[in-house]
């Protein structure tokens, strides 16, 4: 049951995720991008994480991908833009090296054995307590840089938007 | 949930092949179908047709009074006509996206219902992230707006979607700093904890809890108002500007969608704050203990009826607003949510932790 | 936790004045903006201080392992300090950054140096992402910090783009990593991988993926593309820090992976996790730095993008010293970059100097430069030390820091590397000496003469020159300090 939900969603975000590079309209591709990230969050949720299941849909299908859908549509980027951008050869070596690679992660990861992957999960697992405790125990440093290098990065964002003292 | 499913897998022989999780699953399909159906449909339904009655008194008109007594089935009327109309795609617009975007909208406003509770057993679901949930959940039909503004081609469509979208996404913050001011006092984010935290008396209630919280429902409130969409803050739909803003293009069952998601809406803000704020569906212990004398299908009826007067004490307030207010400019909306708003989310939830810090101290204290 | 406060002293106080010139930003006019290269640079030397007084502390890992403190943090602590400091002084009174929002420019820049520090510091694969992305943040946005000019913009794109591309492959190869042994700390894997097998390619696979978003950082090839129109359309007292900067940042990262996770200490020395081919595939990817670095560097007309292959040719040089692999190459590394540090920053700052007056930067305006007036003359010696430095000519430093790269190299059994890389140097004279030569023996094109600049900029540049030259002659006492410099 679980394993055909698995399936059914990462195949989903697989999917959707392949819809993105191949739609040509700027805008199906970022809607087919919150179907890849709504995927993800649905595999964290059988993951029994439900916070953090919550949590990218908030932000990513609710927040960051809405300003995508913004800057698209503030930009207005058509079919004819993209269609000017032709990269047949480098798709070709792209297509080749992501097969490789997929083989290859198929072939390695398959046969590994499951003690690294079925954990011990506590009744607390997944719950906002623990996912606090963690963020604000064990991994605060990160925590803070992230908040840091957010601030540096509006910042900075602004800074460039900026119109030229005159 | 496990009583139902016990006593299923024990009538029915043919259950008891299935994996038990499938038969949860499809339970909470089927009862949150029910929800659907028996609920929210004929609540947005019968909403619509009270909306347009107090509008009338407002303006001193009538209003729907033809289809039954006082006019009551006029919702059915509307709901089978718009079923029958025809479904006009605009030659222009992006067809797969046209379609798609009531859906999402639909789908994003439904999918809150599942945590909201009618009664202290009545939930579809009580998730322990509950309220988190909710607001991640409504996220989705911002989404479906802008899909539905871009996709119909046409300029007052998309203004409509990206103001509503930069509304719902700015209104967020002071919305989400609200609830945690609620979270912090309950210490927990389970819709129904949060109730049982409160009492059945208003001086329980989490409105009264502190003087910070009034303060923090009315900046919920206001911002549930504009994720909404709902006047004074309908900048998305304005009609003398926008004609009808993102749904101008819809027609038939596509733009009941988006109507139904409005008044569906409309019964999620008074539900949330009823069940934040004003104690849910507490009774008095002294009723309780009668009505668990009777039945648990009465103490949940109770409940039920002291949830959904509560809500649809907020839900007229909300009407009546709208029929009051006159609507604010796009910048107007936004200095109230970033000017106003965020800080007083600040003050209010930062101010609170605060002030228990201080309280935990005078524990300590007194505890040495 | 609170112990832990000490090792992280330095950064505290980093992340202080960071916070407290953005703040200050809010409060202060337009008129008194001359205060924030002054708070950056006592915040910075502060740092410098309490690195020092830090120093004596035994290694240690801290914050749950998210970082550690060894010595070669300290030391990697003081060149990103004192990189920190001379962007300082070199972009306070530059002509190119006038309009340039001053307060912005140097918050961001300490910001900036601050990111390094903890990527220097980072044990953890999160930190090791977080900072790398912070200091390629801050790199795109002070790229792009000239606003209304058209190749400034340009520049930041492009590096937006590779940097995109390349962290996005780098966070890939980590989840491989991670999903591989299961560890996300970098002993965590070294251990995991000295216990058990794993998949070969995979672990291969893996490290290629990491190695792009290092290599990025360093400008090693294939990863380089960006660095010449990034250095070319930045702003010159950005490329200066630029240059030495974050490619530091980037070594640092890549000693502790390949030390950390990639090979364990044994009792006869470091020994590489037995993952075929680690030596071949990074003596291939520095032989390939440094010759394309040089091949290209001989064709410049601009003396920006002269001396950006040149910094991919050093890169490729200290590339070399992973392949060894043994205690040798990070005093090696070290010992380089710091003398890289003085002498291409002092390089950038001629330019800047002559570039401010003369109005270009391209390389013919340095022709005749020692003819320009009793000042040019002085600068045009200067210049010539740091270019005899850059190549590797004896009484320079740079010759100094190429015998300890090369010496590790031989040490390890690497001949043929070492070889290729002598020879490498040997191309480099060419267009490094080039520049000597139409100082001295071109005309210059006008009679337009070199006035004296500000005096933090003269001063600068002829201590660094003097610094040049002092390492070259005495570099014992630094080399003691770096040689004592022991990864955890």
């Amino acid at each position: 049951m679980q394993l055909a939900f698995f399936y059914f969603f990462s195949g989903l975000s697989i999917l959707s995720a392949l819809f993105v590079i191949f739609f040509r309209n700027t805008l199906s591709a970022a809607i087919a991008l919150v179907v890849t990230l709504f995927g993800v969050a649905c595999l964290f949720g059988l993951l029994e994480a439900h916070f953090l299941a919550a949590m990218q849909v908030l932000v990513y299908a609710g927040a960051v991908m809405v300003l995508f859908l913004f800057v698209i549509m503030l930009m207005n980027l058509g079919r004819e833009e993209l269609l000017k951008i032709k990269l047949a050869f480098l798709g070709i070596i792209g297509v080749i090296t992501g097969v490789c690679l997929a083989i290859l992660l198929v072939t390695r990861f398959m046969g590994l054995s499951a003690p690294l992957l079925s954990l011990d999960l506590g009744v607390e697992y997944g719950t906002v307590k623990s996912v606090g405790k963690l963020l604000f125990g064990e991994y605060l440093i990160p925590f803070e840089l992230t908040s840091i290098l957010l601030l540096v990065a509006i910042i900075g964002a602004i800074t460039l938007a900026r119109k030229p003292q005159s | 949930m496990e009583k139902i499913v016990s006593y299923l897998v024990g009538h029915c022989e043919k259950l008891q092949h299935l994996p038990e999780d499938f038969i949860y699953l499809a339970l909470q399909v089927v009862a949150g179908l029910l929800v659907l159906m028996l609920f929210v449909a004929p609540f947005a339904g019968i909403i619509s047709f009270v909306e347009r009655r107090i509008a009338a008194r407002v303006m001193d008109r009538v209003g729907p009074n033809r289809v039954g007594p006082q006019g009551i089935f006029q919702w059915l009327a509307d709901g089978v006509k718009s079923l029958l109309k025809e479904d006009i795609i605009p030659a222009q617009a992006d067809s797969v996206l046209f379609r798609l975007a009531p859906y999402l909208v639909f789908v994003g406003m439904f999918a809150a219902f599942v945590v909201v509770p009618f009664s202290s057993g009545l939930i579809v679901a009580d998730l322990n992230i509950g309220i988190f949930y909710l607001i991640a959940v409504t996220s989705i039909v911002v989404v479906g707006i802008m899909m539905s503004g871009w996709a119909s081609n046409n300029k007052y469509s998309l203004l409509g979607g990206m103001r509503s979208a930069a509304q719902i996404v700015s209104y967020e913050i002071p919305a989400g700093l609200s609830i945690l001011a609620v979270v912090i006092l309950s210490g927990s984010l389970s819709i129904q904890s949060i109730i049982k935290a409160q009492g059945a008396y208003p001086w329980q209630w989490f409105l009264f809890q502190n003087p910070l919280m009034p303060i923090a429902f009315i900046s919920l409130f206001i911002a549930s108002l504009a994720e909404g969409n709902r006047t004074p803050f309908d900048i998305p739909e304005a009609e003398s500007e926008l004609v009808s803003g993102y749904s101008t293009e819809y027609s038939g069952m596509r733009f009941v969608f988006f109507y139904f998601e409005e008044w569906a809406n409309l019964y999620l803000i008074a539900a949330v704050s009823t069940a934040l704020f004003l104690g849910g569906w507490n009774l008095p212990s002294a009723v309780v203990s009668w009505a668990q004398t009777k039945g648990d299908v009465l103490l949940h009826l109770l409940q039920f009826l002291t949830f959904f007067i509560k809500a649809m004490v907020m839900v007229f307030i909300i009407i009546q607003l709208r029929w009051t207010l006159p609507r604010v400019r796009v910048d107007q909306l936004m200095a109230l949510c970033w000017k106003y708003l965020t800080p007083i989310g600040f003050v209010v939830s930062l101010g609170w932790q605060l002030g228990w810090l201080y309280f935990l101290r005078e524990c300590l204290w007194s505890v040495m | 936790m609170k112990q832990d406060l000490i090792y992280f002293l330095p950064e505290l106080i980093v992340s202080i004045t960071v916070l407290f010139l953005f703040l200050l930003d809010c409060f202060i006019g337009k008129r008194s903006r001359r205060i924030f290269p002054v708070i950056a640079f006592i915040g910075i030397a502060a740092m410098m201080l309490a690195n020092k007084s830090s120093s004596p502390l035994p290694s240690a890992r801290f914050f749950s392992d998210m970082m550690v403190f060894d010595h070669v943090s300290v030391l990697f602590k003081y060149i990103f300090g004192l990189a920190g400091l001379i962007a300082i002084v070199i972009a306070n009174g530059s002509h190119e950054l006038e309009k340039v929002d001053k307060a912005n420019y140097f918050t961001l820049l300490t910001a900036l140096v601050l990111g390094m520090m903890l990527l220097a510091n980072a044990h953890h694969f999160l930190m090791i992402y977080l900072s790398l992305e912070m200091v390629s943040l801050l790199s795109y946005i002070l790229t792009g910090s000239l606003q209304g000019s058209r190749r400034s913009s340009e520049a930041s794109l492009k590096y937006v783009i590779y940097g995109g591309v390349a962290s996005g492959i780098m966070a890939y190869g980590i989840s491989i990593l991670y999903g591989l042994t299961g560890s996300m700390t970098l002993t965590g894997v070294a251990e995991f991988l000295r216990m058990n097998a794993v998949s070969k390619t995979a672990l291969y696979t893996s490290v290629l993926m990491i190695m792009a978003g290092f290599g990025f950082k360093v400008a090693s090839v294939p990863f380089h593309m960006w660095c010449p129109d990034v250095y070319e359309g930045a702003p010159t007292p950005f490329t200066a820090f630029l240059s030495v900067g974050p490619k530091a940042a980037g070594f640092a990262v890549l000693l502790r992976f390949f030390f950390g996770a990639l090979s364990q200490t044994t009792t006869s020395g470091i020994e590489p996790i037995k993952i075929i081919g680690l030596p071949a595939l990074l003596g291939g990817l520095s032989i390939a730095t440094m010759t394309l670095g040089n091949l290209a560097a001989l064709q410049q007309k601009s003396m920006k993008r002269l001396l950006a292959y040149s910094s991919i040719a050093h890169a490729g040089y200290m590339l070399l010293a992973l392949v060894a692999l043994n205690a040798e190459a990070v005093t090696g590394v070290i010992f380089y970059l710091s003398v890289y540090l003085l002498m291409n920053l002092g390089a950038f700052l001629v330019l800047i100097i002559v570039g401010d007056q003369l109005g270009s930067e391209d390389i013919s305006v340095f022709q005749g430069l020692s003819k320009r007036g009793p000042f040019a003359a002085l600068l045009s010696i200067v210049m010539t030390v740091f270019m005899f430095s850059l190549t590797g000519i004896p009484p320079m430093a740079g010759f100094i820091g190429k015998f300890y790269l090369f010496g590790s190299v031989i040490k390890s059994g690497h001949y043929t590397l070492a070889v290729i890389g002598m020879l490498n140097s040997v191309v480099s004279l060419y267009y490094y000496i080039r520049v000597v030569k139409i100082m001295y023996f071109d005309e210059p094109v006008d009679g337009r003469n070199l006035t004296t600049p500000m005096v933090s900029h003269a001063s600068t540049v002829f201590a660094l020159a003097l610094l040049t030259i002092y390492l070259g002659l005495f570099w014992n006492g630094l080399a003691n300090i770096v040689g004592q410099a022991k990864l955890f």
